[in-house]
């Protein structure tokens, strides 16, 4: 049964990414410029070699064919050169990515580690002087617009007090070779640099972007606990459970706990698209090298093929993240695979 | 021995539009062995009675009595913390929707093990623990009549028919022996067959063990059967108490005189399509109850006297709360 219910997502997958592809590929139309150029990122191509590219691209065939020629070129990794570099986007995209998945996986996994259990203690001490505390500062968060947030931020801790840097990953006095892209990882990696000194001053460059890309899935996280908690406590299994002789405790623990955070999981994969635009805002806020960054500059620069690339790994990570979240979701809670 | 001793037991709900008051004054007293059953209406407080026994009324409700004892000890006054360890000791619950009232996420086992009191193990060293909880909560399972215990074990509350459900309810109910287990409509959602399976189950566990019981139901004619004594409710208001057979025989109060009537079985020279009795009107909602006796508006016997609640009035170990009872046959007075 799981597996079949396994193949239905996997197909539907496909299905998304066929039409990602579709969209990604009509886009190369759409964009104002010349179709050729548009699809490889050259740049004043001469007339022999626009002959020569055009039965590459298989223009002078059907769309459809065009369609299934692009298929096979996203695969085999040619994705285009970027028309400011004159570089292949995708090794581009590749030394940028990790920067975002940085930042954005510390952020989720600081909202889901705050927000759960204050979220959680919001649910269980209701009608107290910290629920109110809670859901007030949540409410403030949730309704704080994530820039705004960030240069307050860094009018405080950077400028007046000076404890936190301004922007990038790294002091500039550390040399880390870009290896995995992942900068502890990096800094692992490095060599004759003293590693832990580097390490501070990366934790120091992550800890504002991080911490305010966290904000808001943060108080989605505490909000969304608490009422599902509260959802969870008013049902009569709770009450059953109870009256078994189970202590406060135990009943939390054993009947409230799992059946309040099932419905996180997939939350997570919902605040997941929030998170990554949320990521580019607070990247190019704090000269983050990561692809928002990259994005953004590119569309600036009406960087077409590198738009579309961009588009097509975000949109990709979203959507695994979404499938991801939802396959868990349906492990771990036997009522979704009730049908 | 007075198991369970009520009196004047006062429900009330702030609302916006006032207080209103679910249950008004109800007395309630139990035998130890003996069966009871709560006759009433939907909406006339059984269940909220019920819950108020078992110590899981919502926190908006106001609960009041002038006596509330449980083997002789007052529960509300009473610390929480004592309460609960008395009530999580001797009473049990089973309740309406079986399958609602298990944890949709935990398979049966873990239900049923968890609900086996710590001092049934007393004496099993700690790594033989799970091993003895299991074992119980296989025995409980065959207790209730459910044989194949591997399976429902590893299932889910879902995977489950309501008679299951309630057959697992049951064996969580009884995990603990209580001295007092409520049912409250243990059998609204099952078929017939199983109805009579669970009723037998019931008086099978007050026989054997001398567990008493509270039925709570709506349906006259399951509650006279399966019962030797019954408290007749009507909005909130205890109406009429006594011996079942007794009761039925020669109710004194109007409406539980209307309930009687109004079931097909206990009127045996009742014609063909005749219509069968009912009072007028329907009960009135909560918000706007009508003073005095509740009936009042309905009942076909109201004078001026019935804004004024009648007390309590007993004739041996029949209670009935009326200012003009029923005297059927003249054998009384």
């Amino acid at each position: 049964m799981i597996l079949s219910y396994l193949a239905r997502r996997l197909f539907l997958l496909g299905f998304v990414f066929v039409a990602l592809t579709v969209f990604v590929f009509s886009l190369n139309y759409l964009f104002p410029g010349d179709l050729v150029s548009n699809l490889t990122g050259l740049r004043d191509i001469s007339p022999q070699t626009q002959q020569q590219l055009q039965q590459l691209l298989a223009l002078d065939q059907s769309l459809w064919q065009q369609y299934i020629a692009y298929n096979r070129r996203l695969l085999a990794g040619d994705w285009g050169l970027s028309f400011a570099s004159q570089q292949p986007v995708l090794s581009e995209i590749m030394q940028v990515l990790p920067a975002t998945l940085e930042l954005a996986a510390y952020a989720l996994c600081l909202s889901l580690f705050a927000g759960i259990p204050l979220g959680l203690l919001a649910a269980v001490k209701k009608d107290s002087l910290l629920e109110r505390c809670i859901s007030g500062i949540a409410l403030i968060g949730y309704s704080m617009p994530v820039f705004w947030l960030a240069l307050i931020c860094i009018m405080l801790f950077s400028l007046q007090l000076g404890w936190l840097p301004t922007s990038g990953r790294l002091g500039v006095l550390f040399e880390v070779p870009t290896q995995t892209g992942f900068i502890f990882v990096d800094i692992l990696l490095a060599d004759h640099i003293s590693r832990s000194a580097a390490a501070y001053s990366a934790l120091l460059h992550l800890a504002m972007p991080t911490v305010i890309l966290a904000a808001y899935p943060t108080n989605v996280m505490i909000r969304f606990v608490r009422t599902s908690m509260l959802e969870v406590l008013e049902q009569n299994y709770i009450k059953t459970a109870r009256a078994k002789g189970l202590s406060r405790s135990q009943v939390l623990y054993r009947h409230g706990l799992r059946n309040a955070l099932l419905p996180v999981t997939r939350q997570v994969g919902l605040q997941f698209s929030t998170l990554i635009t949320l990521a580019m805002l607070t990247e190019v806020i704090f000269s983050w090298p990561g692809i928002g960054q990259w994005l953004i500059n590119s569309i600036y620069q009406r960087n077409y093929p590198a738009i579309q690339a961009g588009l097509l790994v975000v949109s990709s990570l979203v959507i695994c993240v979404n499938m991801l979240t939802e396959i868990l979701h349906t492990l771990f809670n036997p009522l979704a695979r009730k049908h | 021995m007075q198991l369970l001793d009520i009196r004047n037991l006062t429900l009330e709900l702030e609302t916006p539009d006032g207080i209103v008051r679910a249950v008004d004054r109800v007395n309630l007293t139990l035998r130890e062995g003996e069966i009871r059953g709560l006759v009433g209406e939907s909406g006339s407080g059984k269940s909220l009675i019920a819950k108020a026994i078992m110590g899981v009324l919502h926190q908006r409700w106001r609960i009041s009595a002038d006596r509330f004892s449980w083997c002789g000890e007052d529960l509300l006054r009473l610390p929480y913390q004592r309460q609960r360890e008395i009530i999580s000791r001797d009473i049990a619950m089973i309740y309406q929707e079986p399958s609602r009232s298990m944890d949709p996420t935990a398979p049966i086992g873990e239900q049923l093990a968890e609900s086996i009191p710590d001092h049934r193990l007393e004496g099993v060293s700690w790594w033989q623990k799970g091993f003895f909880r299991r074992k119980r909560a296989i025995n409980l399972l065959h207790k209730v009549g459910i044989r194949d215990h591997q399976a429902v074990l590893h299932s889910y509350p879902y995977q489950l028919s309501e008679g299951v459900c309630q057959k697992i309810s049951i064996a969580m109910a009884i995990a603990k022996d209580p001295k007092l287990l409520i049912a409250d409509e243990p059998t609204t959602a099952l078929e017939s067959t199983t109805q009579a399976q669970l009723f037998r189950l019931l008086a099978s566990f007050n026989q054997l063990k001398g567990t008493s019981i509270l039925l709570i139901s709506h349906e006259l004619e399951t509650v006279a059967k399966n019962t030797d004594t019954v408290s007749v409710l009507y909005c909130g208001q205890l109406v009429e108490a006594g011996e079942t057979a007794e009761l039925l025989k020669n109710p004194r109060h109007p409406y539980t005189d209307a309930l009687i009537r109004s079931v097909p079985e206990f009127q045996p020279d009742l014609g063909f399509k005749q219509q069968l009795y009912a009072l007028h009107g329907s009960i009135p909602t909560l918000q706007h109850l009508p003073i005095g006796c509740r009936l009042g508006p309905r009942c076909p016997n109201a004078r001026r006297e019935c804004v004024k609640t009648p007390q309590l009035e007993r004739q041996q170990n029949h209670f009935y709360s009326c200012h003009f009872p029923i005297h059927r046959g003249g054998t009384n007075e």
